[in-house]
């Protein structure tokens, strides 16, 4: 610890920083030192570590850890056979400091803290890697990171069409990541799901692209076969093999498909959803909502719809279009069922087509469902898929290692489809351990992997970085679970009146109508129009003008529409935003971190805190020089500023 | 009417001759085309002169019967009455009263065909003229403009993105210098423009310069474009913030009766903020207006939407015009496909790339012209079918563009500004 005389000035000097941040007098802080009397702009919630746990992630399992090894070991045997085939020059390993940042970054979404790595780095352990790798796996901040991963795969928006209360759903990926769902069990269940939102919040994934059966079996197929079938919903496809009428035949598995609560089914045209008729109370309660003519009218008429937003499935044949123009068959012909490959399992032989397409979809003989998820996560670990894009497997676009694919898909169905086990094996090769590497993806060489491609963090890894140097607690408020909103938007249909289902509203729209949430944030977690708050528990979609979407988070309308490209929007908010300056701020964890210690070591902490590492020598003079030149305050927030504002700082090495 | 690949129509020939022109007049060339060496790198070459543009996207795929095409009489015309325009026998979508009355300054074509029915994709040709690959990232018109024409202010953007998602494929292979600069929400401009109070710019100077000499090794060790396109990022922002003119980007500063005039949508002001920034020197500016992908209860929708539109638009030309700069500027009205005649089981309209409509008023374009037609349904093309690519070059020489030119990408494989499309001559100024 500092001596008295030590920690005054640097009180001084930070109360002087602060004090220019917030135009708070200097005289009140040297009046009382500034922990007695915290002046600090930010909000309590934040600067105050957590109570508990966040949430209890699944354990991950050291005893594995042999195993892990061996498989790290084969992929390297195979990575290295291509350096010597190709006379690629490995990348040199990472050090201490650049592996606990990396780390850090690809499994909990953010840059380590001073203490995780001075820790880390002082640790003696020969197996500190492995356990910190475990440890980080087991952290509430994977479940973050990794949901935001899916968050963008899977299009995940709180309301993607007025009716759809959506934050269930997204709940419960953000939970199955939690429990760590195996892969297949969890596509599975979104599949064949039933019920509404808040009652099976699964049903989501069947639910995104309600109204457009056609583009869901798309988006599915994309998504989780890596195969872009699209274009052949309205002719054959222009450079792949498909055709229009495979689209149909594979459409017709899930054709039965409703989203309605119904009985009778009134018959569909080729290609549209089969619409159930509401059942009567469905329809009077929409009648009397109408006629209430109030100013609430609409919004009460999508609150009944969301409450009759229920997923079941029928068989129904569908028919192909009107105006198909191929010789193979006839306009508004019938389809019958076909996959695009393989068989239909015997197990489910007899059961209905969504089923049907189900199981086939996850079974170990259907290689490309483990295929596509093992090149999507190389990608994610490595910076480059073997098969780019991700979603775009064809003849004409061979894996650029072919064997190192196949290889990765029997390790994923080896390790039963647990994405998560596949990871850890994925960071613990020493290829991943390598530093990175220049790639440029428009290259038209096949990239060997001498290490990972260099790239620069996600937004939501920035985003999840900085507000790591302000929030002892970036969890101060988690998204509403599935139970939260069953209790203030669920209503019995069948024996609800107007007036109960208008009480409910009421509630509902206290809670989580437009901009209660946001309200919410403001409440515990806002500092100048900013929420320091975890990017996964953030409202979703953003507003484009939000850090986040300044940095490229996707607008949850693409899929994996999140961006890595430099704006000017975003440097000016690097540059001169509130966000940056929030860790300038008494009771932030950097100002904490550098008050800890002793003045003269301040250079070196602010290094470590934001970029893990020790200056070199003449940055360390450099920064010395800084300091003293103007008003030590001043020159440690210049150095702070200074070293966010680096390409170091955003580019993962 | 096609135009053939070799002999261009007069007209086209001679808007080509203008651009070569200005371009001999501002002292910028075209080296064999290679594009690593953009007009814009060179910070002295600011044209004063040349062609503005800005482009409306209609993100979602506008539906075009219920617009620009309609098909009075008739079932798939759904609940959207049809109204006269200036121009005799021709109809517009009831909702559209201010653009009829301004039909005769617009260029409307009606038989615009593509073959893909995916936002992305069909967002990305119209923008590019190219089929998105994942080889290489083609460049948005916008940065082909300002590439061949040059920027006209030097601290100013020369092309500015309002509203834009994240999918606009900006420069593409073109020089980083011809980036777009996206701006999120019009009523807020150019946010976090200003230094914090407490900072002077002597200290910012400091901070600037010390993070550069921290970061030295890592770009050393790491130089290419990536890094480099973040570097140049950072020298712009920190030009643009010493700005004199950061005015253009505050429509605060208009009058309540300009503001009201061009409607309080998000659309409108965007139109403004992009009129105000084409008035400073910003070259090109794309406005995009989302939502309107309407596969259910699309007339509880679709009145609101077109009613911003036509009042943004025609305020838009209107004011341009009292101006004085309707004839150096194109405004583009672009989609990336149309909606289904057939009216759908949820009272809405699903995609249709067959045929779809696009409007040009402005520089270069013929005014009070309707090109081409659709069938008796709107389903697809009946006569002069215009392709993406075709109407890409069209708006290439509308702006004295090389629409013929081959440019070599980095690559090294060649690119032309509208790809293999030729321009309608119709539609362009004699």
């Amino acid at each position: 610890m500092m001596n008295r005389g030590v920690l005054m000035r640097s009180v001084l000097a930070w109360a002087a920083m602060a004090a220019a941040f917030t135009g708070a007098c200097l005289a009140a802080n040297r009046a009382k030192p500034a922990r007695a009397a915290p002046r600090s702009g930010l909000p309590a919630a934040v600067t105050t570590p957590p109570a508990g746990p966040v949430m209890k992630v699944a354990a991950v399992d050291a005893g594995r850890r042999g195993r892990v090894h061996v498989e790290a070991a084969e992929i390297d045997k195979q990575l290295a056979a291509r350096w010597e085939e190709y006379a690629i020059e490995p990348s040199p390993p990472l050090d201490g400091g650049q592996f606990v940042r990396r780390i850090h970054l690809e499994l909990a979404g953010r840059i380590p803290t001073y203490d995780e790595t001075v820790a880390f780095l002082r640790d003696t352990a020969s197996d500190k890697r492995d356990q910190l790798i475990e440890r980080l796996l087991a952290s509430p901040d994977y479940v973050s990171h990794f949901y935001n991963y899916w968050a963008d795969v899977l299009r995940l928006s709180e309301r993607p069409q007025k009716n759809l209360l959506f934050e269930p759903y997204l709940a419960w990926v953000k939970d199955s990541i939690r429990t760590n769902r195996h892969y297949d069990d969890w596509v599975h269940e979104m599949l064949t799901a039933d019920g509404r939102l808040w009652e099976n919040p699964a049903v989501g994934f069947q639910l995104r692209d309600d109204g457009m059966p056609l583009p869901y079996v798309d988006n599915t197929v994309r998504v989780l076969l890596g195969t872009q079938i699209g274009c052949a919903q309205c002719h054959d496809h222009p450079f792949d093999h498909w055709t229009q009428h495979q689209f149909y035949e594979l459409a017709a598995f899930t054709a039965g498909t409703r989203t309605r609560l119904g009985g009778a089914v009134k018959s569909a045209k080729p290609g549209a959803e089969a619409k159930p008729v509401p059942p009567p109370a469905v329809r009077t309660l929409v009648k009397e909502a109408r006629d209430s003519k109030g100013k609430k009218t609409a919004a009460l008429v999508q609150f009944i719809q969301a409450n009759a937003t229920a997923v079941s499935f029928r068989d129904t044949p569908l028919k192909l279009p009107h105006d198909y123009e191929y010789d193979d068959a006839k306009p508004s012909d019938p389809v019958e069922r076909e996959l695009l490959w393989g068989k239909v399992p015997a197990s489910v032989r007899n059961a209905d087509g969504r089923e049907q397409f189900a199981t086939w979809m996850v079974a170990r003989t259907n290689r490309q469902f483990a295929r596509t998820i093992a090149n999507r996560l190389w990608k994610k670990v490595m910076g480059v898929g073997l098969v780019e894009p991700v979603d775009d497997f064809r003849e004409e676009n061979p894996a650029s290692d072919p064997e190192l694919l196949e290889h990765l898909t029997d390790l994923v169905l080896r390790l039963d489809f647990d994405l998560r086990e596949y990871v850890r094996v994925l960071v613990s090769t020493s290829a991943y351990q390598r530093r990175a590497v220049i790639h440029d993806t428009t290259d038209e060489q096949p990239y060997r992997y001498p290490g990972p491609a260099l790239r620069r963090m996600t937004a939501e890894q920035v985003w999840d970085s900085i507000v790591g140097l302000i929030a002892r607690n970036p969890w101060s408020v988690q998204r509403p679970t599935a139970a939260e909103i069953a209790d203030v938007a669920g209503v019995d249909l069948r024996t609800a009146t107007i007036d109960d289902v208008e009480q409910q509203f009421d509630r509902f729209v206290t809670e989580y109508g437009p901009g209660a949430y946001q309200r919410r944030l403001n409440k515990v977690c806002g500092y100048r129009g900013q929420w320091l708050l975890k990017a996964s528990e953030m409202p979703a979609p953003l507003p484009l003008g939000h850090f986040l979407r300044q940095f490229g988070q996707s607008d949850r309308e693409t899929i994996e529409g999140g961006r890595t490209v430099p704006t000017i929007p975003q440097i000016l908010a690097m540059l001169n935003g509130p966000i940056t300056h929030a860790m300038l701020e008494q009771g932030s964890v950097a100002y904490e971190t550098v008050m800890e210690h002793d003045a003269e070591k301040a250079v070196d902490v602010v290094f470590l805190t934001v970029l893990s590492h020790e200056p070199a020598a003449d940055d360390r003079q450099a920064a010395i020089e800084e300091l003293t030149a103007a008003d030590p305050a001043t020159g440690c927030g210049n150095l702070i500023w200074a070293l966010l504002n680096t390409r170091e700082f955003l580019f993962i090495q | 009417m096609r135009i053939s690949p070799i002999i261009a129509d007069d007209r086209v020939a001679r808007r080509a001759f203008l651009g070569d022109v200005a371009r001999a007049a501002f002292g910028l060339s075209l080296v064999d085309g290679a594009v690593s060496r953009s007009a814009v790198a060179d910070a002295t070459a600011t044209a004063a002169g040349g062609v503005n543009v800005i482009t409306l996207m209609m993100r979602g795929a506008m539906s075009h019967i219920d617009t620009f095409d309609p098909k009075p009489g008739r079932e798939e015309q759904g609940e959207t009455g049809t109204i006269a325009t200036k121009l005799p026998g021709i109809r517009f979508g009831e909702h559209l009263p201010q653009l009829a009355g301004l039909a005769d300054r617009l260029a409307i074509i009606r038989s615009l065909t593509t073959e893909t029915g995916a936002h992305e994709q069909g967002t990305y040709l119209m923008r590019t003229s190219y089929p998105q690959i994942n080889s290489i990232r083609h460049p948005s018109f916008g940065s082909w403009a300002v590439h061949v024409l040059g920027k006209r202010t030097r601290d100013l953007p020369c092309y500015v993105l309002v509203g834009n998602g994240n999918e606009h494929p900006g420069c593409g292979f073109l020089d980083p210098a011809v980036t777009p600069v996206p701006l999120a929400d019009p009523e807020r401009g150019l946010e976090n423009i200003t230094r914090p109070g407490y900072l002077t710019q002597a200290n910012f100077e400091r901070r600037l310069a010390l993070a550069d000499r921290i970061d030295h090794d890592f770009k050393q060790r790491y130089a290419g474009r990536q890094i480099e396109a973040y570097d140049r990022m950072y020298a712009d922002a920190v030009r643009l913030m010493g700005s004199g003119d950061l005015a253009a980007f505050d429509i605060a500063r208009e009058d309540e009766k300009t503001r009201e005039r061009y409607g309080r949508s998000r659309l409108g002001q965007g139109c403004l903020l992009a009129r105000r920034l084409v008035e400073h020197g910003v070259r090109c500016v794309e406005v995009e207006m989302g939502g309107w992908d309407m596969h259910r209860d699309l007339w509880e929708d679709l009145p609101g939407k077109v009613g911003e539109l036509d009042a943004a638009m025609a305020a838009l030309l209107e004011d341009l015009e009292a101006r004085g700069l309707l004839s150096s500027t194109l405004v583009v009205l672009a989609t990336e496909f149309g909606r289904s005649p057939t009216i759908n089981e949820n009272a809405g309209r699903d995609h249709h790339p067959a045929v779809f409509s696009a409007v040009l008023a402005g520089a270069g374009v013929n005014p009070g012209v309707v090109h081409g037609a659709s069938d008796a349904g709107g389903r697809s093309p009946d006569r002069d079918a215009v392709s993406v690519a075709d109407f890409n070059a069209t708006i290439a020489v509308a702006c004295g563009l090389p629409w013929e030119k081959e440019f070599v990408a980095p690559n090294g494989r060649p690119f032309k500004i509208a790809n293999d499309g030729k321009p309608i001559a119709a539609v362009l100024a004699g």
